[in-house]
Order: C-alpha cells, then sequence, then structure tokens
C-alpha cells in the first residue's frame, strides 16, 4: 500500500499543482449491542480501506475520495481532484494559501493493553451480556441497552512537502441505558454517559466497570419518575466531568474553530459569535478558565504525529485565563487570520476531506477535590450525565439538560431532581465559572460522534476536564 | 453481482442471509462567501450483510466486495454465529417479494455538470452583490443504487438521484442570513429566475432593522422547513421500534383524535416532485400509509423486525417522505391576521428532553422576522424555544393552500438525501424562551 500511495502523491507532484496529499485509511469497527438482555445486534466491518486525494490548485481545494482501489478508480480519482479544482477555481476571487511545511517521515503504533481485534469473540461478548441481564427484571425498566463500540484505524498521510507518516491507533467506546417508566412518563440513566470514548482497546470496556453500575442506574430512573424539578430562577450548579465535557465541547470547542469565522461552515454547521478582531483581547471566560488544543498527549483520542495536512501535533492555548488567544485551525485558515497552524485539520476515512476539528480540547485543572468544591457550596446543585444539548447557529445561546441532578444544600448532596436543565450564553456563561477541581479529578471523556462538514463525518476525540462550578446560572426552563 | 449474491443464499440453505449492497455516488460542491470552498467527488461499493441461524445473527460490512471474499466471509461467520447468545424476538427475514413499480431516474451527477453549478452560483452571488449579501452553501448530487436479496426471495434494485441545493445569502453587515433550497429528482423543475426571486425577495426583507424579542408565547408563521422538521423529529414516535422501546408518543392512540381537524400527516414515497422510494431497508415496499388523519392517529411505521416481533402490520414507512396536506389560506392572509407575532424560516440544532412527551428545545435560524399589524417589519435576532411538538401542531389555527418540496439530508455514512413537502403553518402560542443575542 505505501508504495501504492508513494506513486499517487509522486503524479501529483506537477508544476500547475500548489499543494496536494493523499490519505489511505484501513477501519476495522465492532459493535456490539444488546436490548432488553438479549443480543440484538453484533457486526464487525473489518480493513474497510479509503483513499482520498486533495488538490491545491489554482487557488481552489479539489477532492475525490474512493473504496475501491483498482487502478482505474484512482486514476478516476486522481483525475476528479484535479478537475474539481480547476473547475471550482473558475468560482474562486481569493485564492487559498498554503504555505511550505517541513516534511516529516514518522511511524506511531498504539498499543491498546487487550486488542479487541484479537480477542475471543465470546469473551467480549459474555462479558457484556452479564451487564445486559443484570438490567432487566425490574417491572419499572421497561427498556435497556448496553453495547460497545471498538475502533482500530491504520493510516498512512503523504504530501507533496515530502511528509509521510504512518499510525495505528485503537478507540473505545461503552455505553449502558436503563429507561424506566410509572405508565404516565419515563426517565432515563446512562452509565458511564455520552462522553464515553476513551483510546484504549477492551481495557476501556471493562475500566469502565458498568457491573457495578448497574443497580444504582436501575435504583436512580426509578426514583427520578417521582423526584421534583428544580424551581429557583438561577441558581448555583456544580457540572460533573461527563457533562461538563459537552458543554467544553459545545460553547468552546466548535466556537473556536477558525473554519466556523471564515463562513465555510454556514451551510450545515453553523458560524460562531467570534470575530477575527476578538482574539487576542476577548474576554471569555473568568481568570480561571484555561482551555487549550492538544494533539500531542497520546492518552486522548485526538492525538497525531501530524495532522490531515501534514502540521506536525501541538499544543495551543486557546484561551488563557479567561482570554481568548488563539483558534482551532488550518494552513489556510491561518493564513487568513494571521495566526500559526495549529495542526486541527482532520478527516474520518481517507475518502473524507480534512476540515478544522478539535483533537483533544481540554479544560486546564484547577485546585482542589470535588468533595471540596461540594462542601463549599451553600446552595445549588450537583449535575452531571448529559440527556438533551443544544446551541446556536453562533454557539452563543446554550441549553442542556442533564439525566440526574442532587441538590446541595450547606455543603451537602441532599435529594436527586429531575432533568435539571440550565440556559446559558457562552462568555457570560464561562465568566460565571468561580471553581475548578484539580488534577485528582481531571481526566479524559470522549466522544466517536462529533458531527461535521457535508458529506458528514463524525470524528473521534477527547476531553480532559475536571469539575467545575458555575454562579447564578438560569435553571427554570421547561416545555 | 446481484445474481451472484442470490445464488450464494442458495449455497447456504441452512442459513438465512440479507444482503444489501450500496453503490454510491456524490458529487458536492461547497461555496462560500460567495466563491468555491472546495469540490468533492465520492464513491463506494459497500455490501452490508446478515446472516442468522436459530435467532442467532451476525453482520458484517464489506467494502468493494468480491463474491468469492463475501462467501469466504460466510463460511467464517457460520463459526462466530455458532457461539453468540440467540435473540429470541427475531422470527424471520423480510419476505415481501412483491416488486414496486419502477421509476426511471437520470444520474444527476452526469446531468448537472460542475460547469452549470458555478455558473447558476454566480448569477446569484452577482444578484445578491447588489444588497451587500454573499452566498454561501451546497450543490450535491448523489447517485445509488441499493439492491436487497435476501434467503426469503427478496431480490429488489432502487436507484435514486437526489439533488440539494441550499443556497444562503448572509449579508456583508451583519451576517443577517436568508436561505432558499431546491430538491427533488428532476432539475427540469428547478426555475433559477424563480429561484432568484424567491431570494432577493427574502434579502430585501432581511435589510431591515435588527431586533431582540422578549421570551413568551407570540403567533408565529412556520415556514414548511420548520414544520418538516417538527415532523420529521416526531416522525421517531410513529415508529414501531419506538413503539417498542417505551418512547413513543403515539403508544395507545392509534384511532384517537390526537390533533386539530384540520392535520393530515401521509408518508408518501412515489409523490410527484419529490424525493422518491420504492422500498424500506429490508426490501418491502415502501407503502403510501396514512399517519394523521383529520387529527387522527391511523398508523405505525412499520418494518420487518418489529412488526414481527410486535405483531403488526409491516408496511415499509421510513418517514422520508412526509407530507402534510395543504389548508385553505394564502401566505399572505396567515401574516396580515397577525398583530404581533414572529415568521420563522428555519430550524437549528433541535433536541428532545423528553420524546415520549415531545418536549424539545431548538433555535431558530436562517431568517427570523418581526410581524407587526399584519406585516413582516424587521429582522429579529435568532430565537431559542422550548417547545412540545404536539403542543405546537395543536397550535395550528391556519395552513397555507400550497406546499413546496423541501429536501433534508441525512448527513452520516452514504450521504443520504430525502424530502418533505409542507404548507406554511400558523401557530398559536409558540413559547419563545430566550434570544441568542446574536444572528
Amino acid at each position: 500500500m505505501k508504495e501504492l500511495i508513494k506513486s499517487i502523491i509522486n503524479k501529483l507532484d506537477l508544476p500547475t499543482i500548489t499543494y496536494a496529499d493523499v490519505r489511505f485509511t484501513s477501519t476495522d469497527t465492532q459493535s456490539i449491542y444488546f436490548e432488553k438482555g438479549d443480543l440484538k445486534h453484533f457486526s464487525t466491518d473489518l480493513d474497510s480501506k479509503a483513499i482520498g486525494i486533495r488538490v491545491l490548485k489554482n487557488g481552489c481545494w479539489g477532492f475525490a475520495g474512493t473504496t475501491i482501489l483498482s487502478d482505474e478508480s484512482i486514476d478516476k480519482a486522481i483525475k476528479r481532484a484535479i478537475t474539481n479544482a480547476t473547475l471550482g477555481s473558475k468560482f474562486r476571487t481569493k485564492p487559498a494559501v498554503f504555505k511550505p511545511l517541513k516534511p516529516i517521515v514518522e511511524t506511531y503504533n498504539f498499543l491498546p493493553l487487550e486488542d479487541p481485534f484479537k480477542m475471543n469473540d465470546e469473551e467480549k461478548i459474555n462479558y457484556l451480556e452479564k451487564i445486559a441481564k443484570k438490567l432487566v427484571g425490574n417491572e419499572k425498566i421497561v427498556y435497556s441497552n448496553v453495547y460497545c463500540e471498538l475502533y482500530r484505524q491504520h493510516k498512512i498521510f503523504t504530501n507533496t512537502e515530502g511528509t509521510f507518516v504512518e499510525s495505528t491507533v485503537y478507540d473505545s467506546m461503552p455505553m449502558m441505558y436503563v429507561l424506566a417508566s410509572n405508565g404516565k412518563e419515563t426517565m432515563c440513566r446512562t452509565y458511564p454517559g455520552h462522553m464515553n470514548g476513551h483510546r484504549g482497546g477492551f481495557e476501556v470496556v471493562r475500566g469502565t466497570e458498568m457491573e457495578k453500575h448497574t443497580d444504582e442506574i436501575i435504583e436512580q430512573a426509578i426514583k427520578l419518575l417521582d423526584a421534583p424539578r428544580i424551581t429557583e430562577e438561577r441558581a448555583d450548579i456544580i457540572i460533573g466531568g461527563g457533562h461538563l465535557a459537552l458543554q467544553l465541547h459545545e460553547s468552546v470547542g466548535h466556537a473556536t474553530e477558525a473554519d466556523r469565522i471564515l463562513g465555510k461552515e454556514i451551510s450545515y454547521a453553523g458560524k460562531t459569535f467570534i470575530k477575527p478582531e476578538m482574539i487576542g483581547n476577548f474576554k471569555y471566560g473568568s481568570e480561571l478558565v484555561n482551555i487549550y488544543s492538544d494533539s500531542r498527549d497520546e492518552h486522548g483520542m485526538g492525538f497525531h504525529i501530524v495532522d490531515d495536512e501534514g502540521t506536525p501535533g501541538a499544543t495551543v492555548d486557546i484561551i488563557k485565563k479567561g482570554i481568548l488567544l488563539d483558534q482551532q485551525n488550518s494552513q489556510e485558515s491561518a493564513a487568513i487570520l494571521g495566526l500559526q497552524p495549529t495542526s486541527n485539520m482532520l478527516a474520518t476515512h481517507g475518502d473524507d476531506i480534512p476540515l478544522i476539528r478539535m483533537t483533544n480540547f481540554c479544560l486546564a485543572p484547577g485546585k482542589g477535590s470535588l468533595q471540596d468544591l461540594i462542601a463549599n457550596t451553600e446552595n445549588g446543585y450537583y449535575i452531571d450525565f448529559t440527556k438533551t444539548w443544544s446551541i446556536d447557529d453562533n454557539r452563543n445561546n446554550f441549553q442542556f439538560t442533564t439525566e440526574i441532578g442532587w441538590k446541595i444544600e450547606n455543603g451537602e448532596l441532599k435529594h436527586i431532581v429531575k432533568e435539571p436543565t440550565y440556559f446559558g450564553i457562552t462568555p457570560e456563561f464561562w465568566a460565571a465559572c468561580d471553581g475548578i477541581c484539580g488534577e485528582e479529578e481531571w481526566k479524559y471523556h470522549g466522544t466517536f460522534h462529533c458531527g461535521k462538514g457535508e458529506p458528514g463525518q463524525a470524528m473521534h476525540l477527547s476531553h480532559g476536564v475536571a469539575p467545575a462550578r458555575f454562579k447564578n446560572i438560569v435553571c427554570n426552563v421547561k416545555a | 453481482m446481484r445474481s451472484k449474491l442470490s445464488q450464494l443464499c442458495d449455497q447456504f440453505p441452512d442459513l438465512k442471509i440479507s444482503f444489501r449492497l450500496i453503490n454510491w455516488e456524490t458529487d458536492f460542491l461547497r461555496f462560500f462567501q460567495s466563491m468555491t470552498n472546495y469540490n468533492i467527488s465520492k464513491e463506494s461499493t459497500s455490501l452490508h450483510t446478515t446472516i442468522y441461524q436459530d435467532k442467532r445473527s451476525y453482520s458484517f460490512t464489506m467494502k468493494d466486495p468480491k463474491i468469492d471474499a463475501v462467501k469466504a466471509k460466510i463460511v467464517e461467520a457460520k463459526e462466530i454465529l455458532q457461539k453468540l447468545p440467540a435473540d429470541p424476538n427475531f422470527i424471520d427475514l423480510e419476505d415481501d417479494t412483491r416488486k414496486a413499480k419502477v421509476i426511471t431516474k437520470k444520474n444527476n451527477i452526469i446531468e448537472i455538470k460542475l460547469e452549470d453549478k458555478t455558473t447558476i452560483l454566480q448569477q446569484l452571488a452577482d444578484m445578491t452583490a447588489k444588497y451587500k449579501f454573499k452566498i454561501f452553501g451546497t450543490f450535491i448530487c448523489n447517485y445509488t443504487i441499493h439492491t436487497t436479496i435476501n434467503s426469503n426471495g427478496v431480490d429488489k434494485q432502487e436507484i435514486s438521484s437526489p439533488i440539494y441545493f441550499e443556497c444562503k445569502a448572509v449579508a456583508d453587515a451583519n451576517q443577517v442570513t436568508v436561505l432558499e433550497v431546491f430538491g427533488g429528482e428532476d432539475f427540469s423543475l428547478f426555475n433559477l429566475e424563480t429561484f432568484e426571486k424567491s431570494l432577493e425577495t427574502k434579502i430585501q426583507a432581511a435589510c431591515n432593522e435588527v431586533v431582540d424579542v422578549e421570551a413568551g408565547k407570540y403567533k408565529v408563521v412556520l415556514a414548511p422547513r420548520c414544520i418538516g422538521e417538527y415532523l420529521g423529529y416526531l416522525s421517531g414516535s410513529m415508529d414501531a421500534s419506538t413503539l417498542d422501546n417505551g418512547q413513543s408518543f403515539f403508544e395507545g392512540k392509534v384511532g384517537e383524535k390526537i390533533f386539530p381537524e384540520n392535520i393530515t400527516i401521509t408518508d408518501s414515497p412515489a409523490e410527484a416532485e419529490m424525493i422518491n422510494f420504492s422500498y424500506d431497508y429490508d426490501g418491502h415496499v415502501y407503502e403510501k400509509t396514512p399517519i394523521v388523519e383529520k387529527g387522527v392517529f391511523q398508523n405505525f411505521l412499520v418494518g420487518n423486525y418489529y412488526g414481527r416481533k410486535l405483531d403488526m402490520k409491516k408496511n415499509g414507512g421510513e418517514a422520508k417522505a412526509l407530507i402534510m396536506e395543504t389548508g385553505d389560506k394564502t401566505l399572505a392572509e396567515m401574516i396580515s391576521g397577525i398583530k404581533n407575532g414572529l415568521f420563522i424560516s428555519s430550524l437549528h440544532y433541535m433536541n428532545f428532553i423528553n420524546p415520549q412527551e415531545t418536549s424539545l428545545t431548538g433555535l431558530t435560524r436562517d431568517g427570523t422576522f418581526l410581524i407587526e399589524d399584519g406585516k413582516i417589519t424587521k429582522v429579529v435576532n435568532n430565537l431559542r424555544f422550548t417547545v412540545k411538538i404536539s403542543d405546537v401542531i395543536n397550535g395550528i389555527y391556519a395552513i397555507e393552500n400550497r406546499s413546496q418540496t423541501i429536501p433534508f439530508s441525512n448527513n452520516y455514512g452514504e450521504f443520504g438525501i430525502y424530502s418533505t413537502k409542507m404548507p406554511h403553518v400558523a401557530v398559536n402560542d409558540f413559547q419563545i424562551t430566550s434570544s441568542t443575542h446574536t444572528i
């Protein structure tokens, strides 16, 4: 395959082409899904190959991708990528710029502790079946599921700058869900929540210890049916790590993607309230808020040697002491905005065009334990486990609902509340952050399903966070 | 490949095998700031196979499959199958061997050349420039051949070639945005003059002052895209799988009057001017199915697995062609009847709070306007709503006398496009819960 990739990039090394890259991926996925205790779906998609060719010609990008790796199909893809750029340039007033890059030649292989693609299928299924069976039997639990998604991707990237990088990574994502009903309404609980993807093999699935939490989520889902809702107009809230990861993702991660500033995502994903002139001076949050993009940390799913246009992995401060300093960007958007490239151009598969994507997008830890933060809260709520998320076209107005919350009174957790819902305006919300837990509470959460682009791509990425407190947040929103 | 897959079913008489072969191509032009962002061409061939034996099942997917490799994989899968627990609810594969009426379709990737697309975009860019707006959006053509074959004698093929053209005009000064779309499978129905005129009219409205409104309940006119999107979200509750999962709003409501008399909703996959479908995922004929008739809930959408499990009659419905029956008002009459209200063009980022009670939150975008004394007067910042879809439908007091085809994209996997055909509707007591303070 390496020779094939090299031969394609050689064909694109032409004086008329400013820049070109070629990516090959071979992706293995396995999905195991139990519904109401029974194995409903067990599937594999192994060695799924794809190639993508991207060229910059006459200041315009052209791309072609295929999963058909015959000589004829690849030749067709090369021609289509060039034609797409050539014809597209006729409706292009400002040329895309791509500055020269230093070539990198490297290989990276992540080694999982338990390779899910070498394990016995029975072992994985038996492990999850035991958990699935524990979720059935209670008459108030009307539905349950347990699933895990297992993933391995081998990628070869090369470009006309001389970079050639080969890598293999493993990611895993397990979850369980119960739905309780009293005949009038339903309430759900998940574990370990929606941001449950991690770099690693089957050790990630075992590491969640779902079997130890089955009784807990059943009991909580049933109790939620009769639990009160938040009645205060505003309250102080402590957000647990799993849900805070999504809060960070939606209201800072996507908002600081440079393609949104330039309008490249208006047609689908949307814009951002950030304007170029805000970079370097805009107060995005309180002084406690430090947020960075880190594609060099191997523990997160956003790690890479180079991104999908050859920019080496980087750690970049996006927000420092509450001030917006930078954007996640690409070579082209960095040049337009006068920034340094941040290594955020990524595509899901070989036949997808790279887009500006989050990698390991993190909120830096503060100080103290979660217990300390709760103890220091006189009156408020501790909420976690995402149920609903929604944010506007400009990433400014968001509303989230979690599955469960706990009332805090005089520094102690009291009764649970159902469907805690809060609303905020992004910079006001992050300015209201007055406490972030320390390193002992900081960990990665992640997803396989960050959707962006057209045709759509679902990206694996991670968020490192510790629970944090936000003061005086609007909490009383309901349909 | 098709006949060889049929033969493979015969070669494994001890198994029930289901094949779904997808040959998919797309040409995708994305534009921004009145110029090309990028052009993408993609093609793929994938085979999704599920084998069953004694209620045990195992699925695998192969890209660019060769028949010998498929056969070898089935042999391997048989071994895996023996070690799996059974699904007691699996009864049998789809057995509907009827053939739908063949609809001849052109390959729109070939029919609509990239040069033609950029010529159209240039004309629209020139028009919008007069108002100091730029165009942003996508112009997509797909061409897909779905082949469904199984051990019960199902052998179906369906070709689709949908077009999705979405053009947003965005003001240079303040990013006020308006949207015009075309969707369908017949590009001869696209009239550039009409499209341009409609976009220009919206731009003229978008040049007005931008204001904020307070949270509260408003009379609103929802554009066809909005009501189509609400019904799309509600369609999850129409599906038999959701009924089985205990999350359907429609549970126990068949034959019950749940919406006003003026509400009739049908899933109609062969409707003219829409994107058409012949079969569901398993190969059952996708039948025209009444969902709500004069406010009375009629039918769930039922596929093979849950049809058999719940002993419900299958209809192959997938809510990919929802139609709301038109009413008797013109759009102008609907707007002129509102003293103080809103016109909402498009919705964004909706998500259920509780699907069973149809409560959700979401936002407006691409043109929210203030209606004062029966006229559209100002642009309104994007707004957040938190509503129950059932309340929105129950609040419909007027329906337009014409409808529009609105394309939607299924943006994951093999990028799919489907459509709805909806009129404008006027709704009482639509609950705005906050402003975004941005446009």
